[in-house]
């Protein structure tokens, strides 16, 4: 695999024509975005002086009027952009990709399938909407993986039956094999009660989660400062969480810099990274050629794929040989 | 009178919690010592095989085959206490390391098949103890601090719960290798 450095330069080197172009569609479309922005508002600002003119509105309809506006434009950015989004998910985005590992196939407009999601148990409840893109699948060293952007949502209604959405999980979401057979399941999560509450209580409160297996207390003090682990095996779950694994998960973690949550469901280590944010989408009110727009990309990616490296998951015991 | 009853009836749960939660430590060492026994066994049970294949090569070895032929013997024997099992399975891992050290020194074996497929085994097999291990530890570890932490030390002591040890680390790895020894 390519390292950082190798692929920020390949990112400036041989991508530098596209980015070229691209910058320039980008400032190109800026000014429409300006254009189109201006025209939307004077005319939605005179037909809503038009309509208060003829029938008196109150200032609920105010209300309901920015609420529109708003949506209309939201949609009308959305639209704009679109273009523009697919050449750069095309010319910079795939061939990054490609760069670091041929072996790996890019599909803009797909994402990690919900099965895989609710497999890992990550985030408890239902999911009733779920979207991403930038989906990334392949086999390196016998190590299939595959990773997306994933925005997860559940449904809420009131009393008076209206509709709202929360976000249950936004960002980074990968499934790999993992190296070990196991038969049970352990969860990984960051450690918020510990956290917020004190060793005692937290302790407590997380021994006596009823949503969640058994609180698997670790030999790692580190370890156990960040993360709370569940598992339905006590001795499975130290099998697969042995003391190099635990300090490879925690320079991953420190890598990130986001929350970090791990499943191990089903033959598979499901690693969700919570950035809340859609990630390798194209800046449009900043340049391209940025040195920090560029190490984002470069970097996510890098970590995505690089966590075979990262936990060793090419190197299988014997019986998964 | 009221009053009173409810202070009884909270005492009573408090005294009926603290009794259960040590019953419940207390069985979960057991459960857990279940689970090392097993993946101890499953160790064991690699050793004829093993000694079998190694023992034409090693001539200068037999001493090291033989005792841990007699230590599987003895593991196997009925009626023998956690603590014995405890330090069966120190000396095993040992003498085991020991005979995996002496392979080295066989070229014919290092490249047997049945010697490389039983390496890998035994190799896994580790992983599987020291998961277990630490598994016991840490359940120990849970039971002797109710044991002697108030206030359900109070109640071990009436209900005669003892201290249990833990898998100590062989006493051979915890020392820091002397590179001056080792060129004498």
């Amino acid at each position: 695999m390519k390292s950082v450095s190798e692929l920020t330069d390949f990112y400036y080197k041989v991508l530098y024509p596209t980015l070229g172009k691209l910058e320039k569609e980008r400032k190109h479309l800026r000014y429409r975005i300006f254009l189109v922005g201006f025209a939307y508002t004077f005319v939605f600002f005179l037909g809503a002086l038009a309509l208060q003119n003829a029938f008196l509105f109150g200032l609920d309809f105010f209300a309901f009027l920015f609420v529109l506006y708003l949506g209309i434009g939201a949609f009308l950015y959305k639209l704009l952009i679109k273009d523009y989004t697919h050449a750069f998910k095309d010319a910079i985005i795939h061939p990054l990709i490609t760069e670091l590992d041929s072996r790996l196939s890019y599909v803009h407009l797909f994402h990690v399938a919900q099965h895989l999601f609710e497999r890992s148990q990550l985030f408890q409840g239902r999911i009733d909407r779920m979207s991403g893109n930038d989906f990334v699948q392949g086999e390196i060293d016998g190590v299939k993986i595959e990773f997306s952007d994933l925005h997860a949502e559940r449904r809420h209604k009131d009393s008076k039956g209206r509709e709202s959405w929360s976000t249950v999980f936004r960002g980074l979401f990968i499934v790999a094999d993992f190296n070990k057979t196991f038969h049970g399941k352990t969860i990984v999560l960051p450690d918020t009660a510990q956290k917020t509450f004190g060793n005692i209580i937290g302790g407590w409160l997380q021994s006596n989660n009823i949503g969640r297996d058994m609180l698997v207390k670790l030999d790692d003090i580190e370890f156990e400062k960040k993360f709370v682990v569940y598992g339905s095996d006590q001795i499975e779950a130290r099998y697969i969480l042995t003391h190099s694994l635990m300090q490879r998960i925690l320079a991953f973690e420190k890598k990130t810099k986001h929350p970090v949550y791990i499943s191990f469901v089903g033959h598979a280590i499901h690693i969700a990274i919570e950035y809340n944010k859609d990630l390798f989408e194209p800046t449009v009110f900043s340049s391209l050629l940025d040195y920090k727009t560029a190490m984002e990309y470069v970097q996510t990616l890098h970590l995505a794929i690089g966590i075979i490296e990262e936990l060793k998951l090419n190197q299988k015991l014997w019986s998964k040989r | 009178m009221s009053a009173s009853l409810i202070i009884f009836v909270v005492i009573a749960l408090i005294l009926v919690l603290m009794y259960n939660s040590l019953v419940s430590k207390k069985n979960q060492v057991e459960n857990i010592f279940a689970g090392v026994d097993a993946v101890l066994k499953k160790r064991y049970d690699l050793i004829p095989n093993l000694v079998a294949s190694v023992s034409k090569y090693m001539e200068h070895e037999k001493g090291i085959l033989e005792e841990v032929t007699k230590l599987r013997a003895d593991a196997n024997k009925p009626n023998i206490s956690d603590a014995q099992k405890m330090a069966l399975d120190a000396k095993v891992t040992s003498a085991l390391g020991s005979i995996m050290v002496a392979v080295e020194n066989y070229p014919e074996l290092k490249a047997n098949e049945n010697v490389m497929h039983l390496q890998h085994s035994l190799n896994e097999i580790e992983e599987q103890i020291s998961a277990a291990r630490r598994s016991y530890n840490q359940a120990v570890t849970d039971y002797n601090n109710a044991i002697e932490m108030i206030p359900t030390n109070f109640m071990a002591q009436a209900m005669k719960y003892q201290r249990k040890a833990v898998f100590e680390i062989d006493e051979l790895q915890r020392q820091n290798i002397n590179v001056k020894e080792l060129f004498n």
